[in-house]
């Protein structure tokens, strides 16, 4: 395993995006920093910038307003990184799928610029914060 | 030649490069654990900011379509080369007691260059975002750089006019009232110099959006951060200098510096999380007018006292 | 005026109206064409005084309908103008937001979704469709695939600037801005808002929302009624109790039926849990923007017992899919009481503490007062709702104007301030914190014994409106059906939708470092306040979100030297 990806595993940045979704994911996710799961003491870190990203937390179904966005974003995380889907809606549209506004899944938009994508998902409606931190490192040491 | 050889050694492996990497990494640790601490967290592991290194390393670097290339490229490495001709020096100064006439005034110089070299290459980002940060990086380092230098001023008046570290470390200025303000407002000012609350206005730690780091990836972002850890290291040990009579490297003096070390790193951390953050114009403010006025006050005191030989003062 | 006055209020325009409807539960339907709607909207507005709650277009099969919903809250009773339009090759009707500015977003959706025109409107610009979707492609209509697919397939190969249809400009606005957002790693809900500003005073502000959209009201016109309280669930993950409550009103409305008594205890205990949580959460984000993130912490880690008690209860800790029609799908196991009441109890002192340590800060009195007034005459014509208008002296309050579930029975008030300003709104928001623990106890304590639910086979034709009190604000459903099994049409309205426009009023003439607290004093449904920049005239960004959040925070600073008092420090755990 070569030693990115070994440091990347110890040390996962993360950014997080929106792309249309009931936000039940996001206050999971934010409150992924908070006393109760604190996550930084597995190194995950909220950066505020893509650039700074090794995994982008994508929440929602992507909506036709969004998608251009969640490209862009792609685009300027610096490889390598992951995608992580989380939720029933970016993983596979949710409740949501038969919306006409809905253009997703996530994994559909991101392999339009880029088919050797790394994705994970983490289903549910929302996924507890065990669940997302669980898959974030299930993820990270399947590398 | 065995004298090049020996400046190599000093400045890549000790105290340079290696020693002041390593060091200034686990300091930056110390103020990570300590701040999840007081919010009723867990924090990170020891050696969290090393994997942080070591991934960055890793990751592609991008470089905006719009940017000065060579600016943004050059600027990471110009800040980390000033700062770590600093610690050098400075570490010198401590170990083998070697000083040359006017090393203060290089000294001094070298502080400024990470400021500069945040000011470059943020310029050079062709990021609004990133012009707001160097906009006010550029105001901040007006602010303090003249209470800073105010404060040196009082403490090489305390010397009897000598412009050489060995001599300034001779002395304790902080058992003085001039010496004990200048000291106060160093701290504030290496506060501003490291980005940290209230004075991170600039680029937000945490949470917040980095404004002046914000186009910045890969192995650069890597070079900036250890240059930020690296400022952990040579700043308070530039305060321990000056202001707290040197860093002594034998037996109990080694102990008893250390101590002041981890003294200035904990106020320094203290200050960052009990403060929210403040305004520019509030910090240019609180720097020129309050710090200023202080100084000033500071230097004549202590020119008073060393005219008429009254030590407290 | 009480409902009998009402009424005969109402004969006064019989002569404009083909019928007048009175319907049970409250609820007065008036029946007229499409040319008489300016006036009998007016004559609501101002005549009644009655409070705009919003506004539904129907594709019925001979003419398109535009329903306009009012409350009269001061009996509770909801009045809806039902206007026809006949024409359906061109269909247009007056727009009313001249008069009433709550109506600009509501007519701009449903140009977009049914293609109807408001002659006279002031600002007909795309509000919910993406820029790219083609122009004359109408989602709601019911020609339109059902489910609907995109009409030219899926644009996602399109480069951005492609993506940039003309239909969607940014505002005139005397100083323009640009709205780009550093993306927010703490909240990224994308919606943005643009500023124009001059000096330090913001004097116009527009706003774009469209990444949220996803099409809900077309969806459950494929769903049957019981799946549907699974999907609105889903519409806010902080007010996913609200909604489906107020949808299920809507349906038991329509065909007669009162759930069993304990259903409506359970069902109340559940909504003022989640108010509970809300607001807490609501409280800790206010913190962080003016630059307390130990309060950020604190409060959300008080909001912890909350949710672990509603996931105790309903088995999740958002979404509870615990309300179904005719009454509910879980029950609280009476052995859960005492633990309920315990929670309370120790919620009810941290609760105590923050409101003590609040009340009494002068920074945060310095910092929030004054700050973002929302007058009354305002919050009357953008018919604001919940805490937002109830922090500006407008005693509306859904469970006790129009009573639900088992709000009639308990003994609680309804909280007001009359300063309007983003003090005020904590205050009010921090005060129903405590009378929701009141309620909660009451009910619990009462709990009646007894089945959580009746059996419902049929669901007749006929039209109800079901409204809630949301955290934010009422929540209001109109579902009408055909006697089939599912709904022909169902309006949905976020309290949030005339919540956030009224920052119009409130966040103008406003100094820019109060600007991101205004926004979020209004709890928009979740951060919306993400999106937000300030440009001068040539569009050169002088301030994105961090910058204004960071002036929000050295604010707070700046005060605090002045008062020089002690940092807000809340007292452990």
């Amino acid at each position: 395993m070569s030693w990115r990806i070994r440091a990347l595993k110890k040390s996962p940045w993360v950014f997080h995006v929106n792309t249309g979704a009931c936000n039940n994911c996001d206050i999971e996710i934010v409150d992924l920093l908070t006393p109760r799961f604190d996550v930084e003491r597995f190194g995950i870190k909220l950066v505020g910038s893509p650039r700074h990203a090794d995994a982008l937390l994508v929440t929602g179904a992507v909506t036709a307003q969004a998608a251009p966005r969640l490209r862009e974003i792609y685009r300027q995380t610096p490889k390598p990184c992951v995608v992580f889907a989380i939720g029933a809606c970016a993983c596979d549209k949710g409740i949501f799928h038969s919306g006409y506004h809905i253009v997703g899944p996530v994994d559909k938009i991101i392999r339009e610029i880029d088919p050797n994508a790394i994705i994970a998902y983490v289903p549910g409606c929302p996924p507890k914060p065990e669940a997302m931190i669980s898959g974030v490192v299930k993820a990270l040491s399947a590398l | 030649m065995t004298q090049a050889l020996w400046s190599l050694f000093w400045i890549a492996v000790f105290p340079g490069f290696l020693f002041t990497f390593s060091l200034g990494l686990v300091a930056s640790w110390v103020v990570r654990k300590v701040s999840a601490l007081v919010q009723w967290r867990v924090g990170p592991p020891v050696l969290q900011p090393f994997y942080d290194v070591a991934k960055l390393l890793g990751k592609e670097i991008l470089v905006p379509e719009d940017a000065q290339r060579s600016v943004f490229m050059a600027a990471p490495l110009i800040g980390m080369a000033g700062v770590l001709l600093l610690s050098t020096i400075l570490w010198r100064t401590a170990i083998a007691e070697e000083a040359f006439v006017g090393d203060v005034i290089v000294v001094i110089y070298l502080m400024v260059l990470p400021s500069l070299a945040f000011i470059l290459g943020s310029s050079a980002s062709a990021s609004p975002h990133a012009a707001i940060g160097a906009s006010r990086e550029m105001k901040l380092v007006m602010g303090y750089e003249l209470p800073l230098v105010l404060a040196l001023v009082v403490v090489i008046v305390k010397t009897g006019g000598q412009l050489n570290l060995a001599a300034i470390a001779q002395q304790t200025p902080v058992y003085s009232i001039s010496g004990m303000l200048a000291f106060l407002v160093s701290l504030l000012c290496i506060q501003a110099k490291l980005g940290f609350v209230p004075f991170d206005i600039a680029e937000s730690e945490t949470e917040i959006a980095s404004g002046v780091l914000m186009e910045y990836s890969g192995a650069l972002l890597a070079v900036w951060k250890v240059m930020h850890a690296m400022m952990l290291v040579a700043l308070p040990l530039f305060l321990v200098t000056v202001f707290l009579g040197g860093f002594g490297t034998t037996g109990w003096s080694l102990v008893w510096s250390i101590g002041k070390y981890v003294l200035i790193l904990v106020l320094l951390i203290l200050i960052k999380n009990t403060n929210p953050r403040m305004r520019i114009d509030q910090a240019m403010r609180f720097f020129w007018v309050y710090c200023g006025i202080v100084m000033v006050l500071a230097v004549v005191l202590t020119t008073i006292g060393s005219y008429y030989d009254i030590n407290w003062l | 005026m009480n409902q009998q006055e009402l009424n005969e209020k109402i004969v006064e325009v019989e002569d404009k109206l083909i019928a007048i409807e009175q319907r049970p539960g409250n609820r007065i339907f008036l029946l007229c064409e499409a040319e008489s709607s300016y006036t009998i909207n007016r004559f609501l507005f101002e005549d009644v005084q009655a409070r705009f709650v919003i506004a539904t277009g129907i594709d019925s099969d001979d003419c398109f309908e535009v329903l306009y919903h009012y409350s009269y809250d001061q009996t509770g009773c909801v009045i809806t103008i039902n206007t026809y339009i006949r024409d359906r090759d061109n269909p247009s009707i007056e727009s009313i937001a001249p008069f009433l500015p709550a109506a600009e977003w509501i007519e701009r959706e449903i140009h977009d979704l049914l293609g109807i025109d408001f002659p006279n409107h002031p600002d007909m610009r795309r509000l919910i469709l993406s820029d790219d979707w083609p122009d004359d492609v109408y989602p709601l209509r019911k020609d339109a695939e059902k489910p609907t697919k995109r009409p030219d397939g899926d644009p996602v190969s399109r480069p951005i600037e492609q993506t940039q249809s003309p239909a969607r400009r940014t505002i005139q606005l005397s100083k323009p801005i640009i709205a780009v957002g550093p993306l927010h790693p703490l909240q990224e809900e994308m919606e943005f808002f643009q500023l124009a500003v001059d000096g330090e005073i913001v004097t116009d502000i527009d706003m774009r929302i469209s990444y949220n959209h996803r099409g809900i009201e077309k969806i459950t016109e494929s769903l049957q009624f019981d799946q549907v309280p699974f999907l609105v669930s889903r519409i806010c993950g902080i007010c996913s109790a609200s909604h489906p409550l107020a949808y299920v009103r809507a349906v038991e409305e329509i065909a007669g039926i009162t759930p069993p008594e304990r259903a409506l205890y359970v069902r109340t205990i559940i909504n003022e849990l989640e108010r509970i949580h809300s607001h807490v959460l609501w409280f800790g984000l206010a913190g962080h923007f003016i630059g307390y993130d130990t309060v950020f912490m604190w409060a959300w880690k008080y909001r912890e017992p909350v949710l672990d008690l509603l996931e105790e209860i309903t088995g999740n800790r958002n979404n509870y899919g615990n309300v179904k029609v005719g009454g509910c799908r879980e029950d609280i196991p009476n052995e859960l009481k005492p633990r309920i009441l315990k929670d309370m109890d120790e919620i009810e002192r941290k609760m105590d503490m923050l409101i003590k340590a609040v009340l009494d800060d002068p920074i945060l009195h310095a910092r929030l007062k004054g700050v973002g007034i929302l007058t009354k005459l305002d919050a009357i014509r953008y018919a604001v709702t919940g805490p937002t208008a109830r922090a500006s002296g407008l005693p509306i309050d859904v469970r006790r104007d129009d009573p639900y579930a088992a709000y009639a029975d308990l003994n609680w008030n309804v909280i007001t301030q009359p300063e309007g300003d983003v003090f005020a709104k904590a205050v009010v928001r921090l005060l129903e914190t405590l009378e929701s623990i009141k309620m909660i106890r009451q009910a619990v304590k009462r709990l009646p014994d007894g089945p959580i639910a009746v059996e419902v086979r049929e669901i007749p034709p006929g039209e109800g409106c079901g409204r809630a009190e949301a955290p934010r604000g009422e929540t209001f459903h109109y579902v009408r059906s055909d006697g089939s099994n599912r709904p022909v049409r169902h309006k949905i309205r976020a309290p949030s939708y005339v919540n956030v426009p009224s920052f119009k009023a409130s966040c103008i003439g406003e100094r820019i470092p109060d600007v991101t607290i205004t926004l979020a004093a209004v709890d928009p449904c979740y951060s919306c306040t993400e999106r937000l920049a300030v440009a001068d005239e040539n569009s050169k960004i002088t301030h994105d979100y961090e910058a204004l959040l960071q002036l929000s925070r050295d604010k707070t600073d700046r005060i605090r030297e002045e008062i020089g008092s002690q940092h807000l420090k809340p007292e452990d755990s």
